[in-house]
């Protein structure tokens, strides 16, 4: 699953694999800015069938702390 | 300083480099620059220019990336009468290609990825030369009215447009808004916009002319962070685009009302931005003043309205920035027409671009000297201005203007598509405001949409993708065969 959600960041950000490193966070590089953002948690939302809750949206700042919320929804 | 007679700009950081030297003006990351170091530092880097040989008129590139060398190259090519070019360098290529074609810079600085941007000298190689501390320069017969920067915004017909701001226009922007909005020098102001912007690039002109102190920020993805900022510097005000209040909406709830009392001031960029919405900041924000701007880049917040003192045409653009600014509605002849009748918006005063970069852009832009916005509005008897349409057909997608040419250009380009077109569409997810639709005509049609969409995804940025699809029959055009945009958004 973390190389799943890691392939989604990087496409969507349309940067190569080796950048999204479990310690990169929103903001670190150009492509993942706001709307860069948005569209990766609409992306993972939509190809793994799951909803983040809203009250989480804020913790997920970087690609660990994303791989960790859809381990916890997906083994909920 | 030595002779800045010609920037109003640098004369009044000047003043503040002498009456209150220790007072900082820029903070990024754990650095604290103050004015005296400041403008010692903008000196140094027009040495550093002069030693690469720049001189007055010569153009350079900058990269506009929230680095001190960033500010320090700005400030000093405006010192020796050099022209900067601020562009963002992780621009699509061809976009970079075409303003390089044209420009002929003499030298570019920063970082980037693309193939123009590699030959960028870093801001890094440039602190090296900084602190050897190297001060000789020329800055005689500089004209206030000569040429500052040169910011290049969309163009309808694909192709960027180079707005040539003098240093008295961008002076004088900074300070209609600085009044309008009463940034002082005891503000602390929280910089996320993008630097390649107008309205990024202008709120560091005026945080600085108003002698207070900027923190440059990454950008508004990591609201965390941006929170911890908020909290740790004291800030007490910034900018945002209406997308990016939609975004802080939608990942942190009503959290940012926790600042209300220490924001002294916000300033919204012109895009559509719902009543509620601006209902919602007013009651999150009761105290502070709430200031939204209408603007280009080539006539920069020409109109204000504060959301307070208006609550009873929210949905009004406002009015002029100050005296130095006057906006007038006008027919297809360039004369003007009466309160209550809509009209192209024009606009003059002391921030309004006097030309293009290449001389055809400047072709249909004025009405003597006014300039005209391209959209269409009307004045009410108060004197507060609505706008009703865009005559211009560019999408703009969270502040980001897209070409709608330049997406049917990259369609056609995939080569399974004849002929197409593309409009803007309200976003359906309520956040970027607007978001391109394409149309595709059946016939010649090769490909399938997510076909398209992916080969699209190699040549253009995601948010110039468009979010709908529809096929048809053919697109309505005119006689002379140009495509009807605005009927398809009927």
């Amino acid at each position: 699953m973390d190389t799943q959600v890691k392939e989604i960041i990087a496409r969507v950000l349309n940067v190569d694999m080796g950048v999204i490193t479990d310690n990169l966070s929103s903001g670190d590089i150009p492509e993942w800015d706001s709307v860069g953002n948005l569209a990766i948690i609409s992306t993972i939302e939509q190809e793994l069938n799951i909803e983040f809750p809203l009250e989480d949206l804020f913790d997920l700042t970087s690609v660990q702390s994303i791989i960790d919320e859809v381990n916890k929804l997906l083994n909920a | 300083m030595r002779d800045v007679t010609h920037s109003r700009l640098l004369c009044t950081i000047a003043e503040h480099a002498a009456t209150s030297p220790c007072k900082v003006a820029l903070v990024a990351g754990a650095s604290r620059i103050t004015y005296t170091q400041l403008v010692h530092n903008i000196h140094c880097a027009a040495g550093y220019l002069h030693s690469r040989g720049i001189k007055r008129g010569d153009y350079i590139l900058l990269s506009a990336q929230k680095e001190l060398e960033f500010v320090y190259l700005y400030f000093a090519a405006h010192l020796m009468g050099a022209i900067n070019v601020v562009v963002d360098a992780a621009a699509p290529q061809e976009r970079l290609d075409y303003i390089n074609g044209i420009i002929h810079p003499v030298a570019a600085f920063g970082a980037g990825q693309s193939d123009v941007a590699q030959s960028f000298t870093s801001f890094h190689d440039i602190q090296l030369d900084l602190d050897a501390g190297k001060m000789e320069y020329d800055s005689h017969e500089i004209c206030s009215t000569d040429v500052a920067d040169v910011m290049f915004t969309t163009g309808t017909t694909g192709n960027p447009k180079g707005v040539c701001l003098s240093h008295d226009n961008i002076a004088g922007s900074a300070s209609n808004t600085n009044g309008f909005i009463r940034t002082a020098s005891n503000d602390i102001e929280a910089l996320a916009l993008p630097l390649s912007h107008s309205f990024g690039l202008g709120r560091l002109r005026c945080v600085l002319m108003a002698g207070a102190t900027l923190v440059l920020v990454s950008n508004f993805a990591n609201l965390k962070a941006f929170f911890n900022v908020l909290a740790t510097e004291q800030v007490t005000g910034f900018g945002m685009v209406p997308a990016v209040w939609q975004y802080i909406k939608r990942i942190s709830g009503k959290r940012i009302g926790q600042f209300a009392d220490q924001l002294r001031y916000i300033e919204f960029g012109s895009a559509l931005l719902p009543i509620q919405d601006k209902r919602l900041l007013m009651e999150l924000f009761p105290h502070t003043r709430l200031c939204m701007h209408y603007g280009l880049t080539e006539a920069s917040r020409a109109m204000f309205i504060e959301f307070h003192e208006n609550q009873d045409n929210l949905n009004s653009i406002g009015r002029p920035a100050s005296s130095l600014v006057e906006v007038s509605v006008r027919d297809e002849n360039g004369l003007p027409v009466g309160d209550g009748v809509d009209g192209e918006i024009c606009v003059r005063g002391n921030m309004v671009s006097r030309s293009y970069f290449l001389a055809h852009d400047n072709e249909n832009a004025y009405f003597g000297d006014w300039f005209r916005t391209g959209d269409w509005g009307h004045r009410d008897s108060d004197g507060n201005f609505y706008l009703t349409g865009r005559k211009k057909e560019l999408i703009n997608v969270g502040g980001e203007k897209v070409s709608p040419v330049s997406i049917e250009d990259a369609i056609i380009g995939t080569g399974g598509i004849q002929e197409c077109a593309c409009v803007a569409i309200p976003d359906p997810n309520g956040v970027l405001g607007e978001v391109p639709k394409a149309f595709l005509v059946k016939q010649g049609a090769t490909l399938t949409v997510d076909e398209v969409k992916q080969r699209l995804s190699a040549v253009l940025p995601t948010h110039e993708i468009p979010v709908q699809w529809e096929w048809v029959d053919s697109l309505p055009k005119t006689s002379s065969g140009k495509i009807q945009r605005q009927k398809l958004k009927q």
